[in-house]
């Protein structure tokens, strides 16, 4: 499988209506729109790259979901606020607990929200209850992420991808929060394993069930299928070497999409079919 | 003659006393904009080991090798607040080399092999990746090489461990051979307090 | 004066502004990403964090006892030269000072160096002196008003080791003494040029060649320790090389200490102006049959000499000159 680096997306100073200071969230609609927060506003995308609208946020965004009715959950310090799929606030949504949500998901009318604070991830209804927490009942009381960035994404099944970097492996969980396994392991050498302290920082399904994770101090991109191997690096000096926690996604085409904190852009990455294995 | 002896008496007090006066105010100027006791310290955020933004530098050891005493009082510091507590810690462990078979790097990073690792916390004894571990630097074996401060700079590390001065090893020369050599101004004098505080900017 | 200031102005408002033109640009280019370290109860099994070792640097009031020891020192100095006019005691004190300012303090901050920081305080209104350093370095100087060069004599430990190693002195021609002594003053010049740069390039030239403190620190570069030691060896027979030729501060004092009146007085006696203090004398400041105040450095060598006073007229008998015919 391999990747074409095709364009590259805004950057710091790069228009008024640009990122300034964070980029940290981005998610795509089911119409291949690109959603984008950073700073204290959303960003939406054709799939062109055209800037299709922007509204502001309250609180500085830390990520951004879309649900199957298509409202835009933001994450923001401490609250959700829930917009419809033009930009209208609708809800602002702040359950008991205190943090910041830094990734968004759902799955079967639920909304998984995590929370970098205490470093789980929490599970509600319909309603908005707390169902459970996913992540917390282990002997280091939640996922271990001094990066301070808690990713997670869901894959049809309602199987939970979530990047635990302390420990160098993405964990799968149920929705009721048992642990079902992992892929990665730790390696500084083979590009396969995470390296350095902290890895991978952010993860993200395909449409074909591969995972896709970032990577810091070393700062990557990489392509693994759903056992761990490797399939593609995308860009292993492409981004700026200070980065950290580079959001990721991908659309259902297979395009996947890199936020580069630094130089606030985003980074397109296609596709290309792989030749036709000789028999 | 009485009279000769008498003016160059004269004068010799005049002399004397516009000498005491200038004396007086020159020393009574300095001490208007006196300080108290200062001593030296190096500021984190302009040190090359710990600025932050410069990824891939060399590691800096001048404050190694431009003390003039035989062995400097710059040792590596891990403020224990702000530490990560990781399984696998760039700054003990060389993240480079080899895996061994228990999923750790092979090699250590520090040369002298000051910096001690042990388990805290609710200890998992089936994964040792399940824990969280502290990291504490023995100061009579570091030299201050900066290695390890390099290697938990962000984005590799948090930043937790610093260079520092330590005053109870600092002869307290007048003027620090190793601030007047360091490239980036890191090491200047500080009011005391502040400089065994360690808080950011001196005075 | 005022082109001087108006220059080093303009030199450290053009710096400043690059300095935060460089340090905003940083700011631009990173900004830190967020981070979270785990805490106690994140990590729980009891676990307290350690605190991080902070050492504290001597106390305060130590400096300012150096202050008082060092005004004490030349106050017994003034009294050995004036009252017991004993050369004994001012061996005892040289080693004394030798001990504590020598290789108890390791030979910092001293009244040599100092005029460094006092120069720099002058021409920086960035730089704060400390109260202690403003006091170590005009105290010799107010003493060398009134008289002369206590300092010197056996207070300063540079001077002190230098006097003790002294075994032959041969005396210096004349010429030759006078054009060294032009060293100092070129010494003092540079040590005021090169502290007077703005604070990147700024260097304390007298600290770092400074023969001697390497030796007192017991520790050092090898070609520090060498050239502290050649200085002793070519001391054992010069009488104190780097006071006379190239003490910066010794400039200074030699200028004071003409205004000085008391200080080393050699017996006057019509009868006896045997001259044994002029060779007893290793540093030529004797002329004339009286002590020249701007190059004495309170050594006593001429009170032990003398046949009037010193131990030569304790030890033999000097034979009234009648009853000699």
């Amino acid at each position: 499988m391999e990747y074409r680096h095709t364009r590259v997306m805004g950057g710091k100073l790069s228009a008024p209506e640009w990122f300034a200071h964070s980029l940290r969230g981005l998610c795509t609609g089911p119409d291949g729109r690109l959603y984008a927060a950073g700073d204290s506003q959303v960003l939406v995308f054709d799939p062109a790259g055209k800037l299709l609208r922007r509204w502001p946020t309250a609180k500085p965004a830390c990520s951004i979901g879309i649900n199957p009715a298509g409202r835009v959950f933001v994450g923001q310090p401490g609250q959700v606020e829930i917009f419809s799929a033009s930009g209208t606030l609708e809800k602002t949504w702040r359950a008991g607990w205190l943090g910041e949500v830094t990734a968004l998901g759902f799955h079967n009318g639920d909304t998984f929200a995590a929370d970098s604070s205490s470093r789980t991830i929490r599970r509600y209804g319909r309603d908005l209850s707390h169902l459970n927490d996913i992540g917390r009942d282990n002997r280091t009381n939640g996922f271990l992420i001094p990066n301070g960035v808690l990713d997670f994404d869901i894959d049809p099944s309602g199987t939970i991808h979530a990047a635990n970097p302390g420990k160098h492996r993405v964990e799968r969980y149920t929705p009721e929060g048992q642990l079902l396994g992992h892929i990665g392991r730790f390696d500084g050498v083979d590009p396969e394993g995470f390296p350095g302290c902290c890895n991978p920082t952010n993860v993200a399904l395909g449409p074909g069930g591969q995972v896709l994770v970032t990577e810091k101090a070393g700062a990557r991109a990489k392509v693994l299928d759903a056992a761990g191997k490797l399939l593609a690096v995308l860009g292993d000096k492409i981004f700026d070497a200070n980065s950290k926690n580079m959001a990721i996604t991908a659309d259902l085409r297979g395009r996947v999409y890199v936020a580069e904190p630094v130089r606030l852009q985003i980074l397109v990455f296609e596709p290309v079919r792989a030749k036709a294995e000789a028999l | 003659m009485s009279k000769t002896l008498s003016r160059r008496r004269a004068i010799g007090r005049v002399a004397r006393g516009a000498a005491v006066t200038g004396i007086g105010l020159t020393a009574g100027f300095l001490v208007k904009k006196a300080e108290g006791q200062v001593v030296w310290q190096i500021d984190a955020a302009k040190c090359v080991n710990s600025r932050l933004g410069e990824f891939g530098v060399k590691v800096c050891d001048l404050c190694v090798k431009e003390c003039v005493v035989t062995q400097s009082a710059v040792r590596a510091v891990n403020e224990f607040s702000k530490c990560g507590r990781c399984c696998v810690c760039p700054s003990y462990f060389n993240v480079k080399s080899a895996v061994g078979r228990d999923g750790l790097p092979s090699e250590k990073l520090c040369p002298r092999d000051a910096i001690q690792r042990k388990p805290i916390g609710e200890a998992d004894p089936n994964d040792p990746a399940n824990n969280f571990y502290e990291y504490v630097i023995d100061e009579v074996k570091c030299d201050g090489c900066g290695k390890c401060v390099m290697a938990c700079k962000e984005p590799a590390g948090l930043g937790s461990i610093v260079l520092r001065v330590r005053h109870d090893l600092c002869v307290n020369c007048n003027n620090c051979a190793i601030s007047t050599a360091c490239p980036k101004d890191a090491l200047s004098l500080w009011p005391a307090l502040k400089a065994v505080l360690g808080e950011s900017a001196p005075a | 004066m005022i082109w001087r200031r108006a220059a080093l102005a303009l030199l450290a408002a053009c710096l400043l502004t690059c300095l935060t033109g460089a340090a905003c640009a940083q700011a631009l280019q990173y900004e830190r990403p967020v981070e979270r370290a785990p805490q106690e109860k994140d990590i729980g099994g009891g676990y307290a964090t350690p605190k991080v070792q902070k050492p504290l640097p001597r106390g305060a009031w130590l400096e300012i006892l150096d202050v008082v020891l060092l005004a004490a020192a030349m106050g017994v100095s003034v009294w050995i030269v004036v009252r017991k006019r004993s050369r004994r005691w001012l061996v005892a004190l040289a080693t004394a000072s030798l001990a504590y300012f020598g290789f108890y303090r390791e030979g910092c901050v001293c009244p040599i160096g100092s005029i460094q920081n006092v120069t720099v305080a002058l021409t920086d209104p960035t730089y704060h002196i400390p109260m202690v350093v403003t006091a170590t370095f005009f105290l010799p100087l107010l003493v060398a008003v009134f008289y002369g060069r206590a300092f010197c004599g056996g207070v300063c430990a540079l001077g002190a080791i230098q006097e003790l190693v002294l075994l032959k002195p041969i005396q210096v021609p004349r010429r030759l003494d006078q054009a060294l002594g032009l060293l100092k003053y070129a010494y003092l010049a540079a040590a005021i040029w090169f502290a007077i740069l703005p604070a990147i390039s700024r260097d304390f030239v007298i600290c770092r060649y400074d023969p001697f403190v390497s030796l007192f620190r017991r520790s050092g570069f090898a070609h520090m320790l060498a050239l502290g030691a050649g200085f002793l060896v070519l001391g054992m027979f010069v009488g104190r090389p780097y006071c006379r030729y190239l003490c910066p501060y010794g400039g200074l004092l030699s200028w004071f200490s003409r205004l000085a009146t008391r200080g080393v007085t050699i017996t006057p006696d019509k009868e006896l102006d045997c001259g044994l203090c002029t060779e007893a004398c290793p540093y030529g400041a004797i002329d004339q049959m009286r002590a020249v105040r701007r190059k004495c450095l309170y050594c006593a060598r001429c009170y032990a000499s003398c046949p009037r006073e010193g131990p030569l007229a304790r030890a033999k008998d000097i034979v009234p000159v009648e009853e000699l015919r």
